[in-house]
């Protein structure tokens, strides 16, 4: 069973005065994510990465197609039991402090009464705003009130989070902060599903990663396959290069460059890649390390959006 | 067990934002009025109410006395029910509007409630939060009136629930706006002009809009709307008679239960409807 599963889901929104404008907001998209994942939904503002998780949780409703969580076809309201959700510009009354806002939260989503008061002093210690649990909300930070929809979205200990740009107006200490909680409720075998811009912070924590442009999957797959570039090779190599077997290499590979200590070769085949293991070795030239060249995911992300190929 | 944490919380929020407390104060300043005002002047020919040592009416025996307090705690509870409008209607729209605002709606509406249970329990608060109000006014000035004349007037104690209904059904009106809008001012703008412009001219239209044409499709459209919407001056009115000691007609109270109730119906409707 998916954690996740959609099946060709779409969303067409209608605005203008007669409702007659027709806005697609996501077209039929259907990924699976596994149990215990960190799963990342990358995309552009406008991409239908929070309608996404909208027609999730029951918020909008899908124009077709299908989903389900844990099991159950939505609309289910019992799935939103064993949800969690961080919505990105998320506000709390303002009255409440951060202590009240999780009693409120947690006792709309169920949680036993007498639990509760433990739950809120470990959930505001681990995102680090047990000082401030007296607080009204009003005077919080953004940063602040991101930890505090952290611990929001795991007042009920979910099954699945949702997370909306968690470290939007978060420092990098404090994003490094969310990244260990993140690994951790993984270790613990929750489902994280994220939303974000911060291509780097995707890149440390996702298990998997989807790119989505104009309600359109452009690819899914591991950070790993979505940052492979084809058959471009780094030759990790002492000293440098002889002229004579640049030139010799560059003859029969689609391009060869070298960096410090390191040889770029793109090749078409990996019988190519010997070959140019084969000319180095002849002119004794010492090999310490062959890798798949990467690219990094923001390179990946805007090739994918733009439609231009890696550099 | 979801709607009950919402209506607590809802009344929290009323009190945190001031609005119980003003209109807590409103109560407390007119109760010091009443009690500062009120007292009692007895002669031979019998006994009268005062305010500020002047009598209300001529000496009147004891039984005469009761239905002399009785008509001025229906007065008081005229003037409440005209704040409960103003006040109440002011201070509570924004429960409604407030919790379907971008940012808030999704945190309400990820939890494991039903979105008529959401609208529910925010109305409920808000009816809930009023009602306090009203219970502390009434109540005030039925102890004022029992322990200066001496007249202890159950049905006027009782009217706390009788004006709690009838703002319950304007505030119908006004979640209903609220909902549609998702904006504070329309929704009290809504409310109090379906109190001023549509109710009130509704009720006496035998006399009023009648006027306007002999038609009888159009008179049979007056007399429809009437039926639909709630009655809120004919129940403002039977509450009145009530406390009065006087007779009142049960109709308007259910019509109005089965309208309110209906609107609210129709409000959650648009609202399951609707993508957030």
């Amino acid at each position: 069973m998916f954690a996740i599963e959609s099946d060709a889901l779409s969303k067409v929104y209608k605005s203008g005065v007669f409702r007659r404008q027709e806005v697609p907001a996501l077209t039929g998209f259907s990924i699976q994510v596994e149990t215990g994942q960190i799963f990342s939904l990358l995309g552009p503002n406008g991409a239908g990465k929070t309608t996404f998780i909208k027609m999730l949780l029951s918020l909008a409703a899908p124009t077709s197609g299908s989903a389900s969580v844990l099991g159950r076809r939505l609309p289910d309201v019992r799935v939103r039991e064993k949800v969690g959700y961080l919505p990105e510009n998320h506000r709390y009354p303002g009255y409440l402090t951060g202590e009240q806002v999780l009693r409120y939260f947690g006792a709309l989503g169920g949680a036993p009464s007498g639990a509760l008061p433990a739950r809120i002093s470990s959930l505001m210690e681990l995102v680090g705003i047990s000082q401030w649990r007296k607080m009204k909300v009003k005077k919080y930070s953004k940063g602040m009130m991101q930890r505090l929809g952290l611990a929001q979205a795991l007042i009920n200990d979910p099954e699945i989070i949702f997370l909306d740009e968690p470290t939007d107006g978060v420092d990098p200490v404090g994003r490094k902060e969310i990244r260990e909680i993140l690994r951790d409720l993984k270790r613990r075998g929750k489902t994280i599903f994220l939303n974000s811009h911060l291509l780097s912070e995707v890149e440390l924590v996702s298990d998997r990663v989807a790119v989505l442009d104009k309600g359109h999957l452009l690819k899914v797959g591991t950070v790993d396959e979505l940052t492979a570039t084809g058959q471009a090779y780094v030759i990790g190599i002492t000293g440098t290069l002889p002229e004579p077997v640049t030139v010799a290499a560059r003859a029969f590979v689609i391009a060869l460059s070298q960096q410090g200590e390191n040889v770029t070769a793109e090749c078409r085949t990996t019988a190519e890649l010997n070959r140019v293991i084969d000319l180095l070795r002849r002119n004794n030239v010492e090999i310490t390390s062959v890798t798949r060249a990467r690219s990094t995911l923001e390179d990946s992300f805007i090739s994918l959006i733009t439609g231009e190929a890696h550099p | 067990m979801k709607i009950i944490t919402l209506i607590r919380w809802t009344v929290r929020e009323l009190a945190a934002k001031a609005t119980l407390y003003v209109l807590a104060g409103i109560s407390t300043l007119m109760l010091l009025f009443a009690a500062l005002a009120m007292g009692t002047d007895s002669t031979s020919d019998g006994t009268t109410i005062t305010f500020f040592g002047k009598p209300a009416s001529p000496p009147v025996t004891h039984e005469a006395l009761a239905d002399l307090a009785g008509k001025i705690e229906a007065g008081f509870a005229g003037g409440l029910f005209l704040g409960i409008v103003v006040f109440g209607v002011f201070g509570t729209a924004g429960v409604i509007t407030d919790a379907l605002e971008k940012g808030t709606v999704d945190l309400y509406l990820s939890k494991p409630i039903a979105r008529w249970e959401l609208l529910l329990g925010k109305y409920l608060g808000s009816v809930a939060a009023i009602f306090l109000n009203i219970l502390y006014f009434i109540g005030g000035l039925w102890l004022i009136v029992g322990a200066k004349v001496g007249v202890w007037n159950i049905p006027f104690l009782l009217s706390s629930f009788l004006l709690t209904y009838v703002f319950a059904a304007l505030y119908a009106i006004v979640t209903f706006f609220g909902v549609v809008s998702r904006n504070m001012a329309i929704a009290i703008i809504g409310g109090i002009l379906y109190f001023m412009l549509i109710a009130g001219p509704l009720e006496g239209r035998q006399t009023g809009l009648y006027l306007l044409s002999e038609s009888g499709v159009y008179r049979g459209i007056l007399d429809g709307l009437y039926y639909i919407f709630p009655q809120i001056p004919a129940m403002e009115s039977g509450a009145i008679h009530l406390i009065s000691g006087e007779q009142a007609q049960v109709t308007p109270f259910v019509q109005s239960f089965l309208s309110g109730g209906g609107i609210l119906g129709v409000a959650a409707w648009l609202l399951q409807r609707r993508d957030f």
